[in-house]
């Protein structure tokens, strides 16, 4: 065997031999190299189109894995998990479970245009004092009635108190629902001296009994759906998703104004991939992916360039005339008094 | 001679009572399983009576629904496993306590009985942390242990209740006969006890597949199992899929009595 065969024949095994190693490791080497951002979100029709559309193109582009937990609780999950090693990167809730994972430490206190640059064309709720993080949609709790039951629309927060509607009026079990804490909140405004009025709010909320309390939104629409309940405090989007199905349900803004009901995405500290994070939530406030969930599940985007259909641009938040009506409680204020709030307000509503 | 009175009960105050009473029990327990039937048998995505007619879309609409199968198999899944690990583990401890003249019976009793008594969410969350600060995730395995957890006490009552009841003087006789002691507890004893464990096994995988406090801190994305999968569909959509799922879950436990009763005689153990 010749000294010239021999190096031939270890060329083409040492040949071979890299060929299989690198089909073989390409997997993991590719593995190794895509990341995985982890996110909480809603389920339901949103969390529909977020996996069939949302997701898949955010993965794509950011040549990512997005692990998204639909289940709740978010907040203890995340709190009970490592804060150098969270359990999510992207933590979306309400705004009051913010200012709670806030005041924890769990989440960063502000995001802005330089870490997320879209944020530059927000409305200015979306990025106000109110709010941990960035508000990506907002809907607007106000009252949902039944059109079929000879009731005038409603112009006013004080028509949920008409008497006609003991027994058929709709609330919701205030110490586990954020639309019940912000209605609470709403009684101080119209019966007192603003939405930190407690007093005010506790004689007006005896004054709703009898009332039907609901824990969820859903419940909220299938009792107004039934006609269990004939008036009910609900968000605009828990209405207006039953657009062109010929219920008789309509939503009104009451005069006062109506509560914005954020859906709000905040970064945790400890994320090991914060750039993907806030990539994402940059992502999420395109003109693009917010008018395709804005038109799904009728929330208002944030974004003040997203043009949406005529018939959503209607009845949606997208001007600064129709987001001036929006009014945004103080949920650190009101995260501070919540045990002795729902105390009192078990007592009332048992009463 | 006259004939004997016939062997009835007078229907006095006290007998109208029971009667009364146990219908209303009856009733108590059955209603919600009525609301349940109608809820998912009536065209309308809410609740309402009377029922407006009678569909099967909300069946379509959960067997059609892919997460909603996914989380019914990992439900199946883990409850089988559970059913399986349970015997083993909370039949070994039975007879362990039972026969093994252990010191401390009674105390090492109640620490097996232990997580009945703890709230099932604090045995959730408990794990959840254990298992992040262990660096090990939320892997289905974790989240059979912890179902298993909670099942092993249901395996260890009713096996004990059939281990005290039980005659040693049969396998006595069988030892006398010369039967080696391997022999005894195939032939004789795991027979004999049979009931009771597969009665236990038969609460484990219904603890199992209704388990929700424990499941919520350890499911995964997108590998919840269907109690989980139930209350946040719940939150967002409240319409039949919900009864129609809940009738499902109702009818696999029955199905599980059912063939148990069928393979092993789940009787005897009432009679014990």
């Amino acid at each position: 065997m010749s000294l010239h065969s021999i190096s031939r024949r270890n060329a083409l095994r040492t040949a071979a031999g890299f060929a299989v190693a690198s089909l073989v490791g390409a997997p993991a080497i590719l593995h190794a190299q895509t990341r995985t951002l982890k996110i909480t979100t809603w389920g339901g029709k949103w969390g529909d189109i977020m996996k069939t559309s949302v997701l898949p193109a955010f993965e794509k582009e950011f040549k990512c894995t997005v692990q998204a937990d639909q289940a709740f609780p978010f907040v203890p999950k995340l709190q009970a998990s490592p804060r150098n090693d969270p359990l999510y990167d992207v933590l979306h809730t309400n705004s009051n479970e913010q200012w709670n994972s806030l005041t924890e430490g769990l989440v960063m206190p502000k995001i802005t245009a330089k870490e997320v640059p879209n944020i530059a064309d927000v409305y200015s709720y979306a990025v106000s004092d109110k709010i941990v993080g960035v508000s990506i949609f907002t809907s607007a709790i106000g009252l949902g009635y039944r059109t079929d039951k000879g009731l005038a629309p409603p112009k006013s927060w004080k028509d949920l108190a008409n008497s006609k509607l003991a027994g058929v009026r709709g609330g919701y079990v205030i110490p586990v629902n954020s639309l019940g804490q912000a209605h609470f909140m709403m009684l101080g405004m119209v019966y007192g001296k603003g939405l930190t009025d407690l007093d005010a709010a506790y004689k007006a909320l005896e004054a709703l009994k009898p009332i039907k309390l609901v824990d969820f939104t859903g419940q909220m629409e299938k009792m107004l759906l039934s006609g269990e309940v004939s008036m009910g405090v609900i968000h605009d989007s828990g209405i207006y998703r039953y657009d062109g199905q010929n219920q008789p349900v309509d939503f009104a803004i009451p005069s006062e104004g109506v509560l914005a009901l954020e859906q709000v995405l905040n970064v945790t500290p400890g994320s090991k991939v914060k750039d993907l994070a806030f990539s994402y939530i940059d992502y999420m406030l395109r003109p693009d992916v917010q008018k395709l969930l804005a038109e799904g599940v009728w929330y208002s985007p944030s974004n003040k360039k997203v043009k949406l259909d005529t018939k959503y641009d209607a009845k949606l938040f997208t001007s600064e005339a129709k987001v001036a009506q929006l009014i945004q409680p103080d949920w650190k204020w009101y995260n501070a008094r919540k045990d002795d709030i729902d105390a009192r307000v078990t007592k009332i509503l048992r009463g | 001679m006259s004939a004997p009175p016939p062997n009835r009960h007078p229907l006095d105050a006290g007998h109208a009572a029971y009667l009364a009473l146990n219908g209303a029990l009856l009733f108590f327990l059955l209603a919600p399983i009525v609301v349940v039937v109608v809820f998912a048998l009536n065209p309308t995505p809410y609740i309402s009576f009377p029922p407006v007619g009678v569909t099967l879309r909300w069946f379509d609409k959960f067997f059609a629904g892919a997460d909603f199968m996914k989380a019914l198999w990992l439900s199946l899944w883990t409850a089988s496993c559970v059913l399986v690990l349970s015997i083993a583990i909370g039949g070994g401890c039975a007879l362990a306590l039972a026969r093994g003249n252990l010191p401390g019976r009674g105390w090492l009793t109640a620490f097996f009985m232990s997580p009945l008594m703890l709230p099932a969410i604090l045995t959730g969350l408990a794990l959840f942390q254990s298992y992040l600060l262990a660096g090990i995730g939320r892997p289905v395995w974790g989240l059979i242990l912890a179902h298993t957890l909670i099942a092993v006490p249901y395996v260890l009552r009713t096996t004990l209740a059939v281990l005290y009841n039980f005659d040693r003087r049969i396998e006595e006789a069988a030892a006398v006969l010369g039967a080696s002691p391997a022999r005894v507890f195939f032939e004789v004893t795991l027979p004999l006890i049979r009931p009771g464990v597969f009665a236990g096994g038969v609460f484990a995988f219904i603890v199992s597949f209704d388990q929700f406090p424990v499941s919520l801190f350890l499911v995964v994305p997108n590998g919840e199992t269907l109690p989980v999968v139930l209350f946040n569909y719940m939150k967002f959509d409240l319409d039949g899929a919900i009864a129609a799922a809940s009738m499902i879950s109702i009818l696999l436990a029955l199905s599980v009595v059912l063939v148990l009763e069928k393979l092993i005689g789940l009787k005897a153990y009432v009679k014990l």
